[in-house]
C-alpha cells in the first residue's frame, strides 16, 4: 500500500503529463525550433550543405563539393525553392542573382560541367562563402529582426536601417501600453481593495461581486460592451453631444484610449484581488494600535498598511503587466491600426503573412518575457518571508 | 511473548535520517488498558500510527495475536481508530458514519442497522442519526466517533488524543464513559494522551514516552510513586528532586547523603550502590511541615531544617516553599492546615518510604 | 473622518459602477428592434435572438461551441481532476515543478501557444478539426480544473480518509466513498470554468480551427471586426445568462455538500 503510492502518483499524473507534453510542450518547442529555423537553403542545397560542411574556407572548394552542388541543382524541380535560395544568396553576397540564374540553365544542360567554365565567380571564394554561411539550417536572423537587429556583410550584429521594420518599435509599444494599463489598474485597485478590506457584511459583498462579476463574464462580452458604449454613437458620445458638451463625436474607439480603458476593465480584477486577500490577513486593529501610539491617520497609513500591503500589490503587478502584454482580442478589437501590440503583430505574421519563422521569433520573445515575470511571481508568492 | 495480545518488538520508525521511534518493546495484553503519555514529539503518536497501519514500520516487528502484521494493510487489520478531531465523514449522516465499517464487511442490512442502533444508543445518540456531523456540537461528534470505532467489535480500540478538542468538563465526563465502556465490553484500549491526569485517570498502565523511547511502563501508582528515572519522576506530577550520594543500598531500602552532610532514608531503584551520584525524589504531598523545635527523631522520620519563603494559597491545598541547606523545598498541605509566617523557622519530615532514589 | 467616509463610499461606487455599468449596458440592446447596437431602443424584440437560432451562421456556432465546450469540459476535467489526485502523493519529487508546469498553460500567451499549435497540429494532420480545437481547449481549460481540484482536496483532512481505512474501507473504497465525495464541489467547480474557458476562447481558435469549426466566440469576434450587429448583444446576453446559470448551480451544490 505504502510503497505502491509513488506508483500510483505516476499513474494519475501520467495522463496529463503526456498531453500537456504532446499539446503544450511540443508546440512552444515548436514556436523556439521555428524561430531559429532558416531551412530554405539547407533543403534544397541538402547535398551542397552536408559537403560544404568540412571546407576551411580557402581558395575554392574541392570537386565533391563542385559536384554535390551541381547534382542539388539538378535534382530540384521546385523553381520557387530555387528562387528563394537565389534571393538569400543573392541578400548576402550580390550578384547571386545572375550567377544562379545562369549556372542552373548550363548545369541542367550538362550536369557534368565545370562551374568555373559557367562563370569564372565560382572562382571567388565569397561566393562560396556565401553558400557555407546560408546553409546552417539555423539562423539568428530572425531574432534579430525580431529586435530591429541584423547581420552586416561581416557577420556583426547591426541595427536595421531607418523604416524597414517596426518590429521594436511594437514591442516598445506593447510594454508601453502594459505599462500605462498596470499603472491604471494600481491607481484605482489599490484603494478599492483597501476599501473592500475595511468594510463589512453586504458592503464587503457588493465590492467583491463587482469585481468578480467581470472575472466570471466573457472577456469577448465585456470587450463588445465596451466597443458599444465607446462607438461613434454609443451612449457617451450621444449623452456629452446631448448635453451640448460636443457637437461631432468624440473618437473613443480605434484608438489608444479605448484600449488602455478596456484593458483596464478587464484586468482590475487581478489587481484587487490578491491585494484584498493580503490585506485580509492583516488584523483589523492595526491601524487602531497605530493610531493608539500616536500615529495620524495619513501617517499611519503611510507606515502600517501601505508596507503591509506591498506583497499584493508586487503581486497584482505583476499578473496584470504579464496579461496585458500578452493581450491580443481586446487591441485588436479596440485599437486603430497604429495600437496593435506585439500578439497582433505574430497573429499577423503567422496568418497573414505566413512568415511563420517571424511569428515565432516575436513569439519566443514574448514567451520568454511572459515567463521572466512568472518565474518572478511564482517566487514572491510562494515565499512570503523574502518577499517582506 | 505469549501472553501478549499485541507485542512490538524492536519496533523503530525513520523519517528520513531522523529517528522517532526507537528499537522499542511493549507487550499488551487482552483486554488491558494501555496509555501512552509524552510530549509532543515524543513518538507516541507515531507508534499508534504503526499500529493502525498508517505508518509503515522501519524496523522490528508488531505482533497481533500472534501474528505478524507489519505489512498488513490498515483495512484488514480489525482495530476501532478514534482521532483527535473525531475525523467524522462531513458527508454521511450519523446513521451512515457508524453503520460504514459494517457496510464494508458486507453485513446484512438488517443487522447493520440493529448494531447501528444499539451502539448509538450505547453513546446516547440515538436521536440524532439523521443528523449530519457539521450540526452536533464536539461532545456529539466525539461520541459519534467512539460508536463508530466500536459498532464493529474491533479486536483494539486506538485512540490518539481523542478528547483533545473538549472543554475540561466535557472531558472528564468523557473519561469516565469510556473507562466505563472498557470495563463493560472488555475492550483492549491503546490511548494516547499528552494530559498526565488522563493518563493517570484512564489507564490499567501507562506508558512513558521521550524521545522515541519508552522511559517506564508500568500501573499509574507505580509510575507515580516509583519513577524510573529523572524525565518520568518531573513529567508525572511535581517533585522535588535533591542532589545526594550513595551512602548504602540494602536491597530495597538506601541511606543516602544530601549535600549539607545529612544523612536519610530512602527507597531507591535497585542497582544504584554506595558510592553512585543519586537524586532523591520528593513529591509535595509527601513532606511534613513541624515547627523547628518539634523532636521528630523518636518518630524514626527523616528531618530537614528550613525556613519558610512563600505560601500560595490554591484553593483546595497550600503550596508552601521552603528554604533549606540543599536549596528549595515544594510542600502541598492542606488547607485546613496552619498557615506559616514568611521566614518562621520549620522541620521538615518525610517517611523513608515517601523518598525514592534515581539515577541523576 | 466623515469626509473619509464620503470618499470612501463616492470611490467605492464609482468603480463598482465602472465593473458593472459596461455589462448592464449590454443585456438590454439584446432585445432592440432596431438594425444597430445604439441607445435609444426604439423598441422590444426577440428578433435579434431569432437571428441566432435562423441564422445558420449563427446556429451553427453555438452548436459548435456546444459540442467543443462539452467535449473540453470532459476532457479537462477528467485529466485534471486525475492529475490532482496524483499530486496529492506524499514525498512526490519534482512536485512543485510537475504543478508549474500544470498551470503554465494558464500563463503562457494565448498568441504564442496557438502559433505552436497551428505549425504542430498541421504537421499531425489534425489542423482545422474536431479535435484540434477540443484539444487546445482542453491544455488551457487544465489549469483551472487543476487548481480547483486541488484546493478542494487540499481541504479534505486525511485523517478522514485514514479513518476510512481504519474501518474497513479498501483503497479504491476509501476514494470512491471518502476522497471523491469530499473532492466533488472542486471538481464540479473545475468542470464549470473549462466549460466557460471553452466557450469563451477566440485566440487559439483562430489558429487551429476551420472554417466548420466556427464557435460561439469566433463567430462574435469576427463580427465585432466587420460590422457590429444586434446579434452580438443577443449572443452575448446568452453567454451571460449561461454564466449566471453555472454559477448558481454550483453555489447549488456547495450549499448542499456543506
Amino acid at each position: 500500500m505504502i510503497k505502491a503510492a509513488p506508483m500510483r502518483a505516476l499513474l494519475l499524473l501520467g495522463p496529463l503529463l503526456v498531453f500537456l507534453g504532446l499539446f503544450f510542450v511540443w508546440p512552444l518547442v515548436t514556436v523556439i525550433a521555428q524561430s531559429v529555423s532558416d531551412p530554405s537553403v539547407s533543403r534544397v542545397l541538402n547535398r551542397t550543405a552536408a559537403a560544404i560542411d568540412g571546407w576551411d574556407g580557402t581558395g575554392v572548394p574541392s570537386a565533391e563539393v563542385q559536384a554535390a552542388f551541381r547534382a542539388d541543382v539538378v535534382a530540384n524541380t521546385d523553381d520557387m525553392a530555387m528562387g528563394d535560395v537565389t534571393r538569400r544568396l543573392n541578400a548576402t553576397k550580390s550578384g547571386f542573382r545572375s550567377l544562379m540564374g545562369k549556372t542552373v540553365s548550363a548545369v541542367k544542360e550538362d550536369p557534368d560541367i565545370d562551374l568555373a567554365r559557367i562563370d569564372d565567380r565560382w572562382t571567388d571564394t565569397a561566393y562560396w562563402q556565401a553558400i557555407q554561411d546560408n546553409a546552417s539550417p539555423y539562423t539568428d536572423a530572425f531574432l534579430l529582426a525580431a529586435l530591429d537587429l541584423e547581420r552586416d556583410k561581416s557577420g556583426n550584429i547591426a541595427a536595421m536601417p531607418e523604416g524597414t521594420s517596426a518590429n521594436a518599435t511594437i514591442l516598445l509599444r506593447t510594454l508601453w501600453t502594459a505599462g500605462v494599463v498596470t499603472f491604471c489598474c494600481l491607481v484605482i485597485g489599490l484603494p478599492y481593495a483597501m476599501i473592500a478590506a475595511s468594510v463589512q457584511g453586504w458592503k464587503r459583498s457588493v465590492l467583491l461581486g463587482a469585481v468578480l462579476l467581470p472575472l466570471w463574464t466573457s472577456l469577448l462580452v465585456r470587450t463588445a460592451a465596451w466597443m458599444i458604449i465607446l462607438q461613434d454613437n454609443g451612449i457617451i458620445n450621444q449623452a456629452l453631444m446631448g448635453l451640448g458638451v460636443i457637437s461631432q463625436p468624440l473618437a473613443l474607439i480605434y484608438n489608444r484610449f479605448g484600449v488602455v480603458l478596456a484593458m483596464t476593465h478587464v484586468l482590475l480584477p487581478f489587481m484587487v484581488l490578491p491585494i484584498y486577500s493580503v490585506l485580509l490577513t492583516v488584523p483589523g486593529n492595526l491601524m487602531n494600535a497605530a493610531a493608539s501610539l500616536g500615529a495620524h491617520p495619513v501617517r499611519a497609513f503611510l507606515r502600517v498598511l501601505l508596507p503591509l500591503s506591498f506583497r499584493g500589490v508586487v503581486s497584482g503587478t505583476l499578473l496584470v503587466f504579464m496579461a496585458a502584454i500578452g493581450y491580443y482580442i481586446t487591441p485588436a478589437l479596440l485599437g486603430g491600426a497604429s495600437d496593435q501590440m506585439l500578439s497582433s503583430v505574430i497573429a499577423f505574421y503567422a496568418t497573414g503573412s505566413a512568415n511563420w519563422s517571424m511569428a515565432a521569433a516575436l513569439g519566443l520573445i514574448l514567451l520568454v518575457l511572459t515567463l521572466i515575470l512568472y518565474a518572478v511571481y511564482n517566487r514572491l508568492s510562494r515565499d512570503p518571508v523574502e518577499a517582506r | 511473548m505469549s501472553g501478549a495480545f499485541i507485542s512490538f518488538q524492536d519496533a523503530t520508525k525513520d523519517y528520513g535520517s531522523v529517528r522517532v521511534v526507537e528499537n522499542l518493546n511493549l507487550d499488551i495484553a487482552r483486554g488491558e488498558f494501555v496509555s501512552l503519555l509524552g510530549p509532543s514529539g515524543s513518538g507516541k503518536t507515531t507508534l499508534l500510527m504503526m499500529l493502525a497501519g498508517f505508518e509503515s514500520v522501519s524496523g522490528g516487528t508488531i505482533t497481533l495475536d500472534g501474528k505478524v502484521i507489519n505489512d498488513l494493510p490498515t483495512y484488514k487489520r480489525d482495530m476501532g481508530v478514534v482521532f483527535q478531531n473525531y475525523a467524522l465523514f462531513p458527508h454521511m449522516t450519523v446513521a451512515r458514519n457508524v453503520a460504514f465499517p459494517l457496510e464494508m464487511r458486507g453485513e446484512a442490512k438488517a443487522v447493520t442497522a440493529a448494531k447501528v442502533k444499539k451502539a448509538l444508543d450505547m453513546v446516547q445518540l440515538g436521536q440524532l442519526a439523521d443528523r449530519l456531523p457539521g450540526q452536533l456540537s464536539g461532545g456529539q461528534q466525539q461520541r459519534v466517533a467512539l460508536a463508530r470505532a466500536l459498532v464493529f467489535e474491533p479486536r483494539v480500540v486506538l485512540m490518539d488524543e481523542p478528547l483533545g478538542a473538549l472543554d475540561k468538563q466535557l472531558r472528564e465526563q468523557m473519561q469516565l464513559d469510556i473507562r466505563e465502556l472498557h470495563h463493560r465490553l472488555g475492550l483492549t484500549v491503546i490511548f494516547v494522551t499528552h494530559d498526565q491526569d488522563e493518563a493517570l485517570t484512564m489507564s490499567d498502565r501507562i506508558a512513558i514516552f521521550n524521545h522515541g523511547k519508552i522511559q517506564q511502563c508500568a500501573a499509574p501508582r507505580e509510575v507515580y510513586d516509583h519513577p524510573a528515572n529523572r524525565f518520568v519522576a518531573e513529567f508525572i506530577g511535581e517533585t522535588n528532586l535533591l542532589d545526594c550520594k550513595v551512602s548504602e543500598n540494602a536491597g530495597e531500602t538506601f541511606s543516602v547523603t544530601l549535600d549539607d552532610g545529612s544523612v536519610v532514608a530512602a527507597h531507591g531503584l535497585p542497582g544504584l550502590v554506595a558510592g553512585d551520584r543519586a537524586l532523591l525524589s520528593l513529591r509535595p504531598e509527601r513532606i511534613e511541615i513541624l515547627p523547628a523545635e518539634t523532636d521528630a527523631t523518636a518518630t524514626g522520620q527523616n528531618r530537614l531544617a528550613g525556613e519558610i519563603l512563600d505560601t500560595i494559597y490554591q484553593g483546595d491545598h497550600l503550596r508552601v516553599v521552603i528554604e533549606t541547606a540543599v536549596g528549595q523545598i515544594i510542600a502541598r498541605t492542606d488547607r485546613k492546615a496552619q498557615e506559616w509566617p514568611v521566614r518562621a523557622r520549620v522541620m521538615l519530615t518525610f517517611r523513608a518510604a515517601d523518598g525514592w532514589v534515581i539515577a541523576p | 473622518m466623515m469626509a473619509m467616509s464620503l470618499f470612501k463610499s463616492v470611490y467605492a461606487t464609482l468603480i463598482v459602477g465602472f465593473l458593472v455599468a459596461p455589462l448592464l449596458v449590454v443585456l438590454p440592446l439584446a432585445f432592440t428592434s432596431g438594425a444597430f447596437l445604439t441607445y435609444p431602443i426604439p423598441s422590444y424584440s426577440f428578433r435579434w435572438f431569432s437571428e441566432l437560432v435562423e441564422n445558420t451562421v449563427w446556429s451553427r456556432a453555438i452548436l459548435n461551441s456546444l459540442l467543443i465546450a462539452g467535449s473540453t469540459t470532459v476532457v479537462a476535467t477528467l485529466l485534471g481532476t486525475l492529475a490532482a489526485l496524483g499530486l496529492r502523493a506524499r514525498n512526490l519529487v519534482l512536485s512543485s515543478q510537475i504543478r508549474t508546469l500544470f498551470l503554465l498553460p494558464m500563463v503562457v500567451p494565448a498568441v504564442v501557444l496557438g502559433v505552436g499549435m497551428q505549425a504542430l497540429f498541421v504537421r499531425f494532420g489534425i489542423n482545422s478539426t474536431y479535435l484540434s480545437v477540443i484539444v487546445a481547449h482542453s491544455v488551457i481549460a487544465i489549469p483551472f480544473v487543476v487548481i480547483s481540484v486541488s484546493g478542494a482536496l487540499g481541504g479534505i483532512d486525511r485523517r478522514v480518509e485514514r479513518a476510512a481505512e481504519s474501518l474497513g474501507a479498501r483503497p479504491h473504497k476509501v476514494f470512491f466513498l471518502v476522497t471523491l465525495p469530499l473532492a466533488m464541489p472542486g471538481v464540479a467547480s473545475g468542470a464549470a470554468l473549462a466549460f466557460a474557458t471553452s466557450l469563451d476562447e477566440v485566440v487559439l481558435t483562430l489558429f487551429v480551427a476551420g472554417p466548420n469549426q466556427r464557435t460561439l466566440a469566433r463567430q462574435m469576434f469576427s463580427t465585432l471586426r466587420e460590422n457590429i450587429s444586434p446579434a452580438i448583444a443577443s449572443a452575448a446576453f446568452v453567454i451571460i445568462v449561461g454564466t449566471i446559470l453555472v454559477a448558481l448551480l454550483l453555489l447549488l451544490m456547495r450549499r448542499r455538500s456543506a
